[in-house]
């Protein structure tokens, strides 16, 4: 990247974090969180899908080549244009040269991450080009002046008295505080810029490299209409969203609604491959499809850390974190937040400037059992510690081999159950050689590893006795 | 020309111009559809799930159903596509009987957003989410299921496919299409749940018979 990425201070910023933000942002994931139960337990299939959906991103990233080729040849086939941007830099270029070279002035935004990567919205408004987002939460937010604290309900941290009094100032009328009048103000306004923009952009969901589809899914109707109204529509989407063919697009669209807000399927899904064939079908004139690397082919080197690329942007995982939901997405100082973003962004800027972020998390391991599409997230969060802590080495540190064979024995007695028994009674013996009060101290090579940094405390095989008797308590009281 | 991006995936993956694609991973078996009478009803009731109102309907009835719903819905401006069935079942000549003002489905943008009805058909319907699927052409313009607030959508038992994949297996050379599940709907504003915030407010579904 030719840019110097900021440091992403997480511990400060999740220290300065509003009361308000956690609340709102728990109302919002336990909702999501209970939509999702519910749809999960209607398919019986679910964990089949699961297991689909991530066998064909893992066969999708490690044929990234053949598919991005095959798509860019059916994308101008159907008379569409493709651009490649290396960098956010060339992305914002390209995209500003599109908006120039047609005369753009006004331009209206469908909610798109990659957009938000690349911070296009400056870049527009420096060359005096006007650009607005239309999800009602991306509007109020950017009404506001403030970014997303969550990746579905971006301006959930916002209570109904503020944005009409928000409304009322910007728009120079006097809006109630009904949630439902708000929203009928938002279209009346946003339906004149739709009708006059020169230009759409979106994100996009997933690009099917079989016929150079771009697939949209809204519920709103925003990205229709950015898709529909202006005669130009430009795409800006990650080279991660490329996917074999429709037939595995059945799998991701079974899985995204239903694990991002418990919906089936969310209100509109478009299919969009080039522009429109004829003068009275609506859509744009001009199509451009410009797809964005900024780092995501290097990523592609770690072979731990690539599964990030299989992500489909549900928001899952950040809805089932108990850090996420103590901190919100600000913290995550980057456009995309929750566990998915403490194992993006490090990759992404690299694991100095985002040192923070896979400490970010409990390991508690309740992202990777809701992910749709199976990410070790907790294992990319310890692989990406130890890059942090060894210089951003891929490959898996050497181990000498006493540490591996104890390792190895250790692994092998913890499974059985007769060893562990065993074992437990029998370690107390070394206690009277090494015992200084309760400690065990001095262990001879290569238990001297962990007692030179830190005594043991002594073995006592009590807890099992322990765990009886508790477990005895426990029966007596609730009978 | 060499693309540089693809030049450093394969250099990342450690593969060349001349690696093989790998076989994809083979999907799930799509759902079959039961009894046509199951699948109506199981596709009505989805709608309704999603605040769409759904009916079924014989063509003698639609004449009364119409005046309900510009008397319901106080329809001054709607717009029609111009399909050989929509035009058979007479709904432009019933419109302008109960004197609504007809746009044409090709008008520009700005006369089009002034509709406050736009009566499509469907090409496929997936009974598993009460989707309507819909396909793109002059006759069948992108903005009629998309401006106006009301969408009636008026379908048949033939369009009722078992599952996506069947649709997608049909329609995948089209140079677009939308999914329609539901109004459109937004809960951005302190999560409460609010209907046409862009898209359509209310969305009717008659299945004719």
């Amino acid at each position: 990247m030719s840019e110097t990425p900021t440091y992403i201070g997480f511990e400060e910023y999740s220290e300065h974090v509003p009361p308000c933000i956690p609340l709102a942002v728990q109302q919002a994931t336990s909702r999501f969180v209970g939509g999702r139960a519910a749809r999960v337990a209607e398919l019986p299939q679910w964990e089949q899908l699961r297991q689909i959906g991530s066998d064909i991103r893992q066969h999708t990233i490690e044929n990234m080549d053949v598919y991005l080729t095959c798509l860019e040849e059916k994308v101008e086939g159907a008379g569409g244009h493709v651009h490649w941007a290396e960098t956010a830099e060339d992305a914002r270029r390209i995209v500003l040269q599109i908006a120039q070279e047609n005369n753009v002035k006004n331009v209206v935004k469908s909610k798109s991450m990659a957009t938000e990567e690349i911070e296009l919205n400056h870049a527009l408004e420096a060359a005096g080009i006007e650009a607005l987002e239309t999800d009602l939460g991306e509007y109020i937010n950017q009404l506001a002046g403030t970014g997303p604290s969550h990746i579905i309900v971006p301006a959930v941290h916002l209570k109904k008295e503020e944005i009409a009094a928000l409304f009322s100032e910007k728009l120079d009328i006097h809006a109630p505080t009904d949630p439902i009048e708000l929203a009928r103000i938002a279209r009346e306004v946003l339906r004149e810029k739709f009708l006059n923009a020169g230009m759409g952009i979106s994100g996009g969901n997933f690009l099917i490299a079989e016929t150079g589809t771009l697939v949209m899914v809204t519920n709103e109707g925003n990205g229709r209409m950015c898709t529909t109204m202006p005669d130009l529509h430009v795409a800006l989407v990650g080279i991660d969203k490329v996917i074999p063919d429709w037939e595995s697009l059945t799998v991701f669209l079974k899985l995204l609604a239903r694990s991002a807000t418990g919906q089936k399927l969310s209100t509109y899904t478009q299919f969009i491959t080039g522009p429109r064939r004829a003068e009275g079908e609506f859509g744009p004139k001009e199509f451009h499809l410009v797809l964005l690397d900024n780092g995501r082919s290097k990523i592609l080197k770690d072979p731990i850390g690539r599964d990030v690329l299989k992500c489909i942007r549900c928001g899952a995982c950040a809805n089932v974190c108990p850090v996420y939901k103590n901190v919100g997405g600000f913290a995550y100082g980057s456009f995309i937040s929750g566990p998915i973003g403490a194992i993006l962004t490090p990759q992404m800027l690299g694991t100095q400037a985002a040192r923070e972020l896979p400490y970010a998390s409990t390991l508690c391991g309740a992202c990777a059992d809701v992910c749709p599409v199976k990410i070790p997230i907790p294992t990319i969060l310890r692989h990406l510690r130890r890059r942090v802590a060894e210089g951003d080495a891929f490959a898996l540190p050497t181990i000498s081999t006493p540490i591996r064979v104890t390792a190895m024995l250790t692994s092998l007695a913890l499974a059985q159950n007769w060893m562990y028994r065993l074992g437990a009674r029998l370690l107390p013996i070394i206690n009277p050689f090494f015992r200084k009060n309760n400690w065990l101290s001095g262990m001879p090579y290569p238990l001297n590893r962990w007692t030179k940094v830190r005594p043991l405390p002594s073995f006592t095989a009590k807890f099992r006795r322990w765990w009886n008797v508790r477990s005895a308590k426990e029966t007596e009281s609730t009978r | 020309m060499t693309n540089p991006i693809i030049e450093n995936i394969r250099h990342s993956l450690g593969r060349t111009a001349q690696s093989p694609l790998s076989l994809r991973p083979a999907i799930y078996e799509p759902r079959l559809p039961e009894s046509i009478d199951a699948e109506i009803e199981r596709f009505l009731s989805e709608v309704k799930k999603l605040s769409g109102v759904s009916q079924k309907l014989s063509s003698p009835e639609i004449d009364s159903a119409l005046k309900t719903l510009i008397t319901d819905q106080n329809i001054r401006k709607a717009t029609v596509w111009e399909t050989p069935h929509l035009r058979q079942l007479g709904i432009a000549e019933i419109l302008n009987s109960l004197g609504v003002e007809l746009v044409s489905p090709n008008a520009n943008k700005h006369e089009m957003a002034l509709c406050d009805l736009g009566i499509t058909e469907a090409d496929y319907l997936v009974p598993e989410t009460g989707t309507l699927v819909l396909r793109s052409s002059a006759e069948k313009p992108r903005a009629v299921s998309l401006l106006p607030r009301v969408h009636l959508a008026i379908v048949r038992p033939e369009m009722l496919r078992g599952d996506m994949h069947q649709v997608f297996a049909e329609a995948k050379d089209s140079n677009y299409l939308v999914f329609i599940t539901g109004p459109s709907r937004t809960a951005d504003i302190e999560l409460t749940v609010t209907l046409g915030v862009h898209g359509p407010k209310n969305l009717y579904v008659w299945m004719l018979r």
